[in-house]
């Protein structure tokens, strides 16, 4: 698709979004908020490797919904925990 | 183009007094010198009158979430 | 870029994921989790676009202060 294969983007971008995802799947703590916290790394691992195929508006939609669905997680965790 | 390596220098310098840091408290001058050093490489990397827009977002953005880690953990807003 | 700025990026965010998935205070995790988001800027920067980079700075600390409505102090 892109004339070069293996930018430094999509290499990194790789390793963090495997390695996020193992961190989410067993967390260290088996807490609600640990859980919350290690979602954020593959999003950004996602948010590289979505940046080596330039696609600018994949980004933006991306960012704009990933704060959305923290904010979701957020409400639905102070309604279970009743904070 | 030194300036760029020494920014890039402070940078991992201040990341690892961060992980090596015991207290939490003592953690977020050298976070603020992170923002400071990629403030500057944003600028020097692609110098045109966006970028600086760009690395002011950055800066504004970056002061913003130390801020608010600083005043959660001080003991934030207290409900009435 | 440069050799030594791209490595010094990657060197930030492999610091940032590591201490991001070792540490157990929320406090620490979110401070390690901001080290890899400045670790991100220098390659979204060095592709060119900036409107990108503007709007994923300004979004990026209100996911933060959402995250630290759930967090409380828990040590005295």
């Amino acid at each position: 698709m892109t004339a070069e294969l293996y930018t430094p983007e999509f290499l990194i971008g790789m390793v963090v979004l495997i390695v996020g995802t193992i961190a989410v799947a067993f967390p260290r703590d088996n807490d609600y908020l640990t859980r919350l916290i290690n979602l954020e790394i593959p999003g950004w691992g996602l948010l590289l490797v979505m940046l080596h195929y330039n696609e600018a508006l994949a980004l933006f939609t991306f960012a704009a919904v990933s704060v959305l669905s923290t904010y979701i997680f957020v409400r639905v965790m102070q309604k279970k925990e009743g904070i | 183009m030194i300036a760029i390596y020494l920014c890039a220098a402070i940078a991992v310098y201040a990341a690892l007094r961060v992980v090596t840091e015991r207290n939490t408290m003592r953690k977020l001058p050298f976070f603020n010198v992170i923002s400071f050093a990629v403030t500057a490489i944003i600028v020097l990397l692609l110098p045109g009158p966006i970028t600086i827009l760009a690395a002011a977002a950055y800066f504004v953005g970056s002061t913003l979430e130390s801020n608010a880690i600083a005043s959660t953990w001080a003991g934030g807003m207290k409900k009435p | 870029m440069n050799d030594i700025v791209m490595a010094a990026s990657l060197i930030l965010i492999l610091i940032g994921m590591t201490a991001a998935i070792l540490n157990r205070d929320p406090f620490d995790k979110l401070i390690s989790l901001s080290i890899l988001i400045a670790g991100v800027f220098p390659f979204i920067i060095d592709r060119g676009f900036l409107d990108v980079a503007i709007a994923t700075a300004l979004i990026a600390p209100l996911s933060t202060i959402f995250t630290l409505m759930v967090c409380r102090r828990v040590k005295t």
